[in-house]
């Protein structure tokens, strides 16, 4: 379950940095051209104009729904309602406002999800950018680290980890980042392998400019686009695993997600088939949004790859 | 041959050596759990200080943690799990074996139906001429695998059982008859596999994709071989190799996932003895299974790489290395 990430086709030599930052020096002679017509080709695909509006939408409800919604907690509704004017989502086994637990759920769920991203992009890019550069034992290190949780499915090391440390959001945020920043880091890692040799980062070696700097002005902008696929996808994953730590009960009493409410809904399939259907299908939206988009990105930054015959 | 021999004895080290580090993790996961072990032994009931040190030493808890941990990895090794407090003291080993069968019974028809129709799919939108079988059977691999795996079996229930009334919703056979019965396998059977057939069709199509851009397919072709030759005794062996890899993965996701879908059906095999176990606390119980959980898909991997070097006649003749396989 942990792992679904793109197959992971690695761009063509020309494909260059979506980063908006301003101009590099003149000696780094980064190959331009193609960036910002890849974001527009990323915005015009079909997915993207169907995904991205969808996605942005279930953002701002869990960032602003929680304040137009009921309270999650008040029980003072006639119990498992069927969804209605009045109770959209209806009301679940204790009469809360079942709209009211989705919107709340949604936060703890996407925030887990793009929490556990940018952390993962975050550690990825700093160790898989320094092992793909210096190469050595941080190379190997991470070489290492990242067969460890390659062979073990993320999913049981972080049920593990929950249930024997405890379950609340940071630590299943923390215990995701770690499982899964590897997935990243490789892709860093093989990106920054590439650009270090190129001849704009040889020719900057050759002027004298101290290997971080180099690091964080080219290799890094430069291998970008297929990092983002990737952390976008991770984006998805996490919000899965999650869900499903918090199905098996593995998951932040205090702050329930969509996995929480799917939990408690298992026992109440046959009477109220809303409860076990809202939030699994607010899930399989978001992930599917998530992995349409990370698709349309590397289409558009990858345009070679896709069919040859 | 000898290349081929020092490979796998690499190999065998390196898993081994996983296999350590899976079991230390472990061990200081379970000892930084909060919590006190000996309560946690003795249930909840008050102790008294003189019982609580009999309790340590007769453990063995009151040695330095070292000690303890070199301990642990021994009787590990030996294939000593220790025992289930919460149930009569069983060895945590035969609690898992006398579960395991259960979760094979499901996993290795998932396993089998997700490979063959991954490949079946994939090499059908690689090869199309039809744009859109190709992007939807792309699109319908994508939506698979974006799809809650247990939510979709709850979704299967709703339709098939409660509505329909056609499959059964919980368990493996009738209440109190013994045995499996076919019709409680079907739809856990069809919940693992629809991630991994979904993430298999999508290896196989590019696999194949890249296959046919080949120079030794448009060889073939000029032989004048027909496409159909060309395709399935060319192209395809050679995309074959990456889903050899990719199904081996693969296995340790389904048994991975057995924890999820297991839920779902109640079925009674080892994904939902770890649910139970942590739902417990039984510890040492949650820390056996993964531990079987580790040493299953290893050895799988192993069986794996012994595979890829049969199939690929230049690892069979002793060329080129490996060639890295993303997944």
């Amino acid at each position: 379950m942990t792992r679904q990430q793109a197959p992971q086709e690695t761009l063509p030599a020309g494909a260059s940095s979506p980063d908006p930052r301003p101009a590099p020096p003149p000696a780094s002679r980064r190959p331009r051209g193609g960036q910002s017509a890849a974001w527009r080709a990323f915005l015009r695909r079909t997915p993207t104009r169907v995904f991205l509006p969808l996605l942005i939408m279930f953002v701002l409800v869990a960032a602003i729904g929680p304040f137009f919604v009921a309270d999650p907690v008040a029980t003072a509704n006639p119990k498992l309602l069927p969804p209605s004017a009045e109770h959209p989502f209806g009301t679940d086994m204790l009469g809360r406002d079942y709209l009211a637990r989705v919107v709340h759920g949604g936060q703890i769920s996407l925030l887990v999800g793009f929490s556990v991203a940018v952390l993962c992009m975050t550690f990825g890019l700093i160790v898989g950018g320094l092992a793909g550069y210096y190469g050595g034992w941080i190379d190997t290190a991470m070489v290492k680290v990242a067969e460890f949780f390659q062979v073990l499915p993320g999913l049981v090391l972080a049920l593990v980890a929950a249930a024997l440390l405890g379950s609340n959001v940071l630590i299943i945020t923390a215990i995701l980042a770690i499982t899964m920043w590897p997935g990243v880091g490789r892709i860093v890692r093989a990106e920054a392998m590439r650009i270090s040799r190129l001849g704009y980062v040889e020719s900057q070696k050759a002027a004298g400019f101290h290997g971080i700097r180099i690091l964080v002005s080219d290799v890094i902008p430069n291998a970008m686009p297929p990092v983002l696929v990737a952390t976008t996808m991770t984006v998805g994953r996490a919000i899965l695993i999650e869900s499903g730590l918090a199905y098996i009960g593995v998951g932040d009493p205090g702050n329930p997600s969509w996995g929480s409410l799917l939990n408690d809904a298992q026992s109440h399939m046959r009477d109220s088939w809303w409860l076990a259907f809202l939030p699994g299908a607010c899930i399989f939206l978001v992930v599917l949004a998530v992995n349409m988009l990370g698709d349309a990105l590397n289409d558009a930054f990858n345009p070679t790859i896709g069919r040859v015959k | 041959m000898k290349a081929r021999l020092l490979h796998y004895g690499r190999l065998s080290l390196s898993s081994f050596l996983l296999f350590i580090v899976v079991v230390t993790v472990l061990f200081f996961l379970l000892e930084l759990a909060p919590g006190d072990p000996v309560q946690a032994l003795v249930g909840d009931v008050p102790l008294t200080d003189e019982f609580r040190d009999r309790i340590m030493a007769a453990y063995g808890l009151d040695k330095p943690v070292w000690e303890r941990y070199l301990i642990y990895l021994g009787n590990v090794l030996r294939g000593d799990l220790g025992y289930s407090f919460a149930t009569n003291a069983e060895p945590v080993l035969d609690i898992i074996l006398s579960r395991a069968g259960n979760t094979l019974a499901i996993a290795v028809p998932s396993f089998l139906l997700s490979t063959l129709g991954g490949l079946v799919l994939g090499t059908i939108a690689a090869r199309t001429r039809r744009r859109w079988l190709d992007g939807g059977i792309s699109g319908f691999a994508v939506g698979l695998f974006s799809i809650p795996n247990f939510w979709f079996g709850m979704l299967l229930i709703m339709v098939f059982s409660i509505n329909l009334g056609w499959l059964p919703t919980h368990g493996k056979s009738p209440y109190g008859q013994p045995g499996i019965h076919w019709e409680y396998m079907v739809l856990p059977i069809i919940t693992m596999a629809t991630t991994e057939l979904a993430y298999k069709a999508r290896i196989a199509r590019s696999a194949v994709i890249e296959s046919l851009g080949q120079d030794f397919i448009d060889t073939a072709r000029s032989k004048g071989l027909p496409a159909r030759r060309v395709l399935w005794r060319h192209a395809l062996p050679n995309g074959l190799l990456p889903m050899v890899t990719v199904s081996g993965y693969s296995l340790g996701f389904i048994l991975a996932g057995s924890v999820l879908v297991e839920r779902v059906f109640g079925w009674p095999g080892m994904g939902l003895l770890f649910v139970d176990a942590i739902e417990r606390k039984n510890n040492m119980l949650v820390l056996g299974i993964t531990i079987v959980l580790t040493v299953t898909i290893i050895v799988v991997n192993i069986v794996t790489d012994v595979i890829y070097g049969i199939v690929d006649p230049r690892l069979r003749a002793g060329f080129a290395p490996k060639k890295e396989v993303t997944t």
